[in-house]
This record gives C-alpha cells, sequence and structure tokens, in this order.
C-alpha cells in the first residue's frame, strides 16, 4: 500500500495530465514574488502572469499563497528591506526579480539562513544559497547576427542599438552580437546608439545617427527598439533594412503591415514576461523536495515569419508576445539542467 | 578682447554676452562636426530631426524653467509622470478616432492642469517643499497611468500621426508647435508685468511680496502652466512615437532641467531667457549624435557631454568675459 502510494506520486510528478494532485505537500506552502520594476509593458505583462498562474496554483491547492509586491523606485535598498519583511511574513519561498546582482546579497542570504527557498529570476542574483532562472543574453544576440547572415549571405552594414548604458544585460547583449560578427565577418557594425530599450529613445537615437551613416542592411536590437528605428528610417525616406524584433506587439504590427504590403521578412526573439510563471513552479518544485540544479536557462520565445500571425492574435495590443509556463513545462528546464551538468 | 571687437556694432559686441549665446554655439559645432564625417551630406536631415526632437525638449524646459526662475528650491519632478499620464489618458481616450482629436488634445490639457493643481495645493496647502511634493506627486501620477490602462500602447488617430511626423514647408510641425510657445513664453517672460513678477518672485521672495506681487497667484500659474506643458508634450509624444509608453518621459526629466541650465537661466531663479531653451533642447541632441556618429563609446559620451555642459555654464554665467 504504502509503496503503491509512492509509485502514484512519482508517477504524477510527470504525468502532464494531473499538475494539481503531484505537489500535495506544499498545499501549506505560501510564496512571494518580490519584484524591482514595473515601468514598463514587458513587466506589466510578468505580474499578470504571476497573477494568473498564482491564482490558478492557489485555487487548486498547489500552494496557499502566490503574493507579489513590487518596489516603487527600483532600488536595490528599497528592495532589500522588503524581501526582510517577506522573511518576517513567514514566506517559504521568495521568487526574486532583482534590482542588482549583488546588492540584495545580504537580504537573500538571511532569507536561507531563515530556511527560505530563493529563487531568481531575470534580474538574478550572485548569493550562491539561491537558485537562478537566467537568460542567455548572449545567445541572445549572436542568434540575431546568424540569422541575418542565413537571410544575407554577402553580408553588409549593420546598425547597432543597444539598451541602457551600464546595465549587464545591454553588455552580455552587445558582447553576443560583437561574436556574431565575429563568427561571420562579412557583416561590419557601422554605427551603434542606445536605445534604453524604449521606442521613442531609439527613434531619436536613430534619427540623429542616420545621417552619418551609410547604406545599413540589418539592425540589431536589444527587445523594445526596434519598432522606433523602423519609423526613423522611414521618416528619413531610406530603404528599410532587415530589423531584428523583440517580441513587441507594435513590432509585430508593423512587421505584419510590412509583409502584407511588400513581403517583408525577419525575426523576432525575446524572452517571455511569463517566465515569472517558471520561476513560479520551480520554486514550487523546490519546496516539493525535488532536486533542482541551482543554474536554469529560460527558453527564448522566437516569433518567425510562420508563426507572426499566430503570435500577434495572441498579444493585447501594445503589449508583448507571451506565454505562461506550466509545471510540466518547469520539470523540462529542470531535466534540461540537469541533464547538461 | 575689447580691442578687437570695439570698431564692431554695439549689437555684435554684445551678442556674446547674451546667457544664450553659447548654447547656441555648441549647437552650431555639434551641427558642424557631424556633418564634416559625412562632407555635408545629411546636413538637411539631420537639422530637421533636431528640430523635431528638440521641439518635445523645448516645450517641457519652458515649463521647467518658469518653475525654476521662482528661486532656490522650486523645480517641477513630475514631469516625466505628467507626460506620461497625460499621454495615455489622451490616447485611450481617443482610441484611434480622427473626430476625437481635440478633444483628446483637451483631455492631455486636462491631466496637466490637474497635475498642476495638485502639485501647487500639495505645496500651498500641507507646505511641502516643491522638490518633495512634485516627486512624491509624480508615483501618484506614475502609477495611475499603469492602473489605467497597463501600458498597453494604443495607436494615435492617422491624422495626429501624420500631423506630428510631417513638415510644413519643410519645417518639422513639432518645431512650429515648439517656436510658437516659445514667442508665447518670451512674451510672457520679457514683455508683461506676469514675467516680471515670475522674475522679482525668484529675485527676492520678500521683497516681491512687500511690493505687491501677488506672489501665491504667480507660484499656483508657474506650476500649473509647466504641468500642463508637459501634459502636452506627453501627448505630442505619444502621437509622434505611435503610443504612449509608460517610461516614455524618462529621460525628460534630465532633460528639462539640464536644458534651463545649458541655456544660460541662473538655477538659482529670478533670471531666465527663452532662447536659451531651444539653444540647450537643440544641444542636447545633436551632441548625442555626434558622439554616436563618431562611433564613442557610452562611457565616453557621458564623459563628454557632462564635460561640455560644464563648459557651457562656465562660459554662460561670465566668470571668463571680463
Amino acid at each position: 500500500m504504502k509503496r503503491n502510494i509512492k509509485l502514484f506520486g512519482a508517477a504524477a510528478l510527470v504525468t502532464a495530465a494531473l499538475p494539481a494532485v503531484a505537489p500535495a505537500q506544499t498545499g501549506d506552502a505560501r510564496i512571494a514574488l518580490s519584484n524591482n520594476y514595473a515601468g514598463n509593458s514587458w513587466r506589466q505583462a510578468m505580474l499578470e502572469s504571476w497573477e494568473k498562474a498564482g491564482t490558478q496554483a492557489v485555487e487548486e491547492g498547489v500552494v496557499a499563497a502566490a503574493d507579489a509586491f513590487t518596489t516603487s523606485e527600483n532600488q536595490a535598498t528599497e528592495q532589500a528591506a522588503q524581501i526582510q519583511n517577506m522573511i518576517l511574513q513567514g514566506y517559504d519561498a521568495i521568487v526574486v526579480n532583482a534590482a542588482s546582482p549583488t546588492a540584495l546579497n545580504g537580504a537573500i542570504a538571511e532569507a536561507c539562513d531563515a530556511g527560505i527557498t530563493v529563487v531568481s529570476f531575470d534580474g538574478i542574483v550572485t548569493e550562491p544559497c539561491a537558485w537562478r532562472i537566467a537568460v542567455d543574453f548572449k545567445e541572445m544576440g549572436r542568434q540575431q547576427v546568424e540569422y541575418l547572415a542565413s537571410r544575407l549571405p554577402d553580408g553588409g552594414n549593420l546598425l547597432e542599438i543597444r539598451g541602457l548604458a551600464g546595465v549587464f544585460v545591454d553588455d552580455e547583449i552587445h558582447a553576443g552580437i560583437q561574436q556574431g560578427v565575429e563568427e561571420y565577418p562579412q557583416f561590419e557594425i557601422v554605427g551603434s546608439v542606445h536605445g534604453d530599450w524604449a521606442q521613442d529613445v531609439a527613434q531619436k537615437a536613430v534619427a540623429g545617427v542616420l545621417p552619418s551613416l551609410p547604406e545599413i542592411d540589418g539592425v540589431v536590437t536589444q527587445g523594445g527598439d526596434g519598432y522606433g528605428a523602423a519609423q526613423a528610417i522611414d521618416a528619413a525616406g531610406r530603404d528599410m533594412p532587415i530589423i531584428v524584433m523583440g517580441n513587441r506587439q507594435d513590432e509585430m504590427q508593423w512587421w505584419a503591415e510590412q509583409r502584407d504590403a511588400n513581403g517583408y521578412e525577419t525575426l523576432s526573439l525575446s524572452i517571455a514576461p511569463g517566465v515569472s510563471t517558471l520561476a513560479l513552479w520551480v520554486a514550487q518544485q523546490i519546496l516539493a523536495g525535488n532536486e533542482v540544479p541551482k543554474d536554469l536557462t529560460v527558453p527564448f520565445l522566437v516569433v518567425t515569419q510562420d508563426t507572426l500571425d499566430e503570435a500577434l492574435a495572441a498579444t493585447p495590443e501594445g503589449s508583448v508576445a507571451n506565454v505562461e509556463y506550466s509545471l510540466e513545462d518547469a520539470q523540462a528546464v529542470i531535466e534540461d539542467a540537469k541533464a547538461a551538468e | 578682447m575689447a580691442d578687437a571687437t570695439a570698431d564692431r556694432p554695439s549689437a555684435v559686441l554684445s551678442i556674446h554676452r547674451r546667457p544664450w549665446f553659447w548654447a547656441w554655439v555648441a549647437s552650431a559645432v555639434a551641427f558642424v562636426a557631424t556633418l564634416m564625417l559625412t562632407e555635408g551630406r545629411g546636413g538637411g536631415d539631420l537639422l530637421s530631426a533636431a528640430l523635431t526632437f528638440a521641439s518635445f525638449s523645448a516645450i517641457v524646459g519652458i515649463g521647467q524653467m518658469f518653475v525654476i526662475t521662482l528661486g532656490p528650491g522650486n523645480v517641477d519632478l513630475s514631469i516625466p509622470a505628467t507626460m506620461t499620464l497625460a499621454g495615455t489618458l489622451s490616447l485611450k481616450f481617443m482610441d484611434g478616432a480622427t473626430g476625437l482629436i481635440l478633444p483628446g488634445l483637451a483631455v492631455a490639457l486636462g491631466v496637466g492642469l490637474g497635475a498642476g493643481v495638485t502639485n501647487y495645493l500639495l505645496i500651498r496647502v500641507l507646505r511641502i517643499p516643491p522638490i518633495i511634493a512634485t516627486l512624491s506627486a509624480s508615483f501618484l501620477y506614475q502609477s495611475l497611468a499603469i492602473w489605467s490602462n497597463r501600458g498597453l500602447r494604443i495607436k494615435p488617430p492617422a491624422a495626429l500621426s501624420d500631423f506630428t511626423t510631417g513638415a510644413t514647408l519643410g519645417v518639422p510641425n513639432l518645431a512650429l508647435v515648439g517656436l510658437g510657445i516659445a514667442l508665447a513664453a518670451w512674451l510672457l517672460l520679457e514683455r508683461s508685468t506676469f514675467g516680471r513678477w515670475i522674475s522679482a518672485f525668484g529675485q527676492n521672495e520678500r521683497a516681491a511680496r512687500l511690493s505687491g506681487v501677488p506672489v501665491e497667484f504667480v507660484r499656483a500659474v508657474t506650476f500649473i502652466g509647466a504641468a500642463a506643458l508637459a501634459g502636452l508634450t506627453g501627448y505630442l509624444l505619444a502621437s509622434f512615437s505611435g503610443g504612449a509608453a509608460l517610461n516614455m518621459g524618462q529621460e525628460y526629466l534630465l532633460i528639462s532641467i539640464a536644458v534651463v541650465v545649458i541655456g544660460g537661466c541662473s538655477i538659482a531663479g529670478g533670471y531666465s531667457n527663452v532662447p536659451g531653451i531651444w539653444g540647450g533642447a537643440l544641444f542636447m541632441f545633436l551632441i548625442v549624435s555626434m558622439l554616436n556618429s563618431y562611433g564613442l563609446g557610452a562611457g565616453v559620451r557621458l564623459i563628454v557631454t557632462g564635460a561640455i555642459i560644464i563648459a557651457i555654464v562656465a562660459a554662460a554665467s561670465g566668470k571668463e568675459s571680463t
């Protein structure tokens, strides 16, 4: 009998159809989301995904609570205080999108000492006791050049739109793009501007640098900046280069319009804001006593010419293409990480 | 210096002593330096882009200039949030309908007026210093923007979008709007009683009060006017860039203060000028374009921008001209 129950439990853990049965032992667990910033559409979608998955998980009795908290000022000190409050409130796990990879380490270590499971994602922390669900931003940059090489075998001139100067993510994607250009030396980066991941800033920066640039064949971006670049290039009356997009609805909308008008083709890739739900399930898996490697990698959400209409239809106007991850997705990511170890 | 210029007409003699002179010189230098890279090609494009983007900075800068003129501690930190809220609400209200362009403008200006009145009441009724009052109010406005639309981008009506990205007789429409507002601001500051009141307030509030200047009225109109201009800019910027975004106003906090300082206005208040705002706004765009065109890294760009701003402010404050 006892053995049967164990077998049943093990089977349920890997059975896709029965997510509510497996984690019965986490039914009392309370999970908190510590979020450092909410001021753009990506973060808004991230919070919505969390709310959706969290509410469902609570209703199904998988966890007792999945509360989201966002700091107002995007400051590490403020977030550290927020995490300390969560420790006092007795959460079993804290899922954190961190304002800084290092500045929260003290608060994170306190949480670990109090026996709390800490899972960081997107904005990860370096404190060894925490789990990290990281994005391979470098690969994200490299793949853009790889795609352009498949479209333009003879290479050409690239315009690079970077993010916010001095931020880790910007350096990583930039390094990936440089690596891509080394792999495909037929490409040359002839101009580089900072678009701060915002359409209007990118539009302004590109409009300012275009007059001094030769013909552009491709634009590599970091997400949230492709539509602004397209508008600036269009306003200057130049031929439209291949602009790699970042899954924003306005970017995909523009892409679909161009495709219908003149057969425009490109690629779009980014991280789905629903990565917050992946982190939620990973935290739940750890609480359920499963062995989970400390370093996990988030899959990219890629939109191609073939999936454009589908992605566009599923994305609310003005938002960003999204998927919510399920318990099974989380288990697959964990298995991948175990296999890589 | 005096010998060399003694035989020139007096207008030329004194122009370099104008506080706004150095901002315009720096803009011209940045413009020419960028064009040297292309051997003169693309000058028209660059000028048109500069006029377009500088008009946003100029309009919020003019509002900020009036606030800063009121004297130490007077600055409006709620400009980015007011822009975001006005852009978000007005685009949501219009929802792409051409017939609602003017009512949409009224919504944006109404948001600006509401923000201005709130700012002023916090300062007056609760006696909160303007920096703290406008900063804390900005959280309120930003939250309202998030709450009202959760960051979704709604496209502006096509006619409005065409107007904001278009040009009349070769001059970008936005620049015409920005120059019109600048002209009105110049008349207000230099030729009206109200302008004298603002300057008097900034030079010495107590003396102004004792000489019969209605100081609270001046302060109220200034803060409300600045917020209304921020609302207008939010409306224009959202229409220009294809929709409102939650972070659309972010860079305009620093820019609105920078153009005031670069334009040769006294940061301590009391002495301001309007031409300098446009000079500063053009400079802030052209310097970034120039450094981007020369392919300098972000770190170098920031250092050079900082060094040039210090040089302009030092030159404009007249320490060098003896």
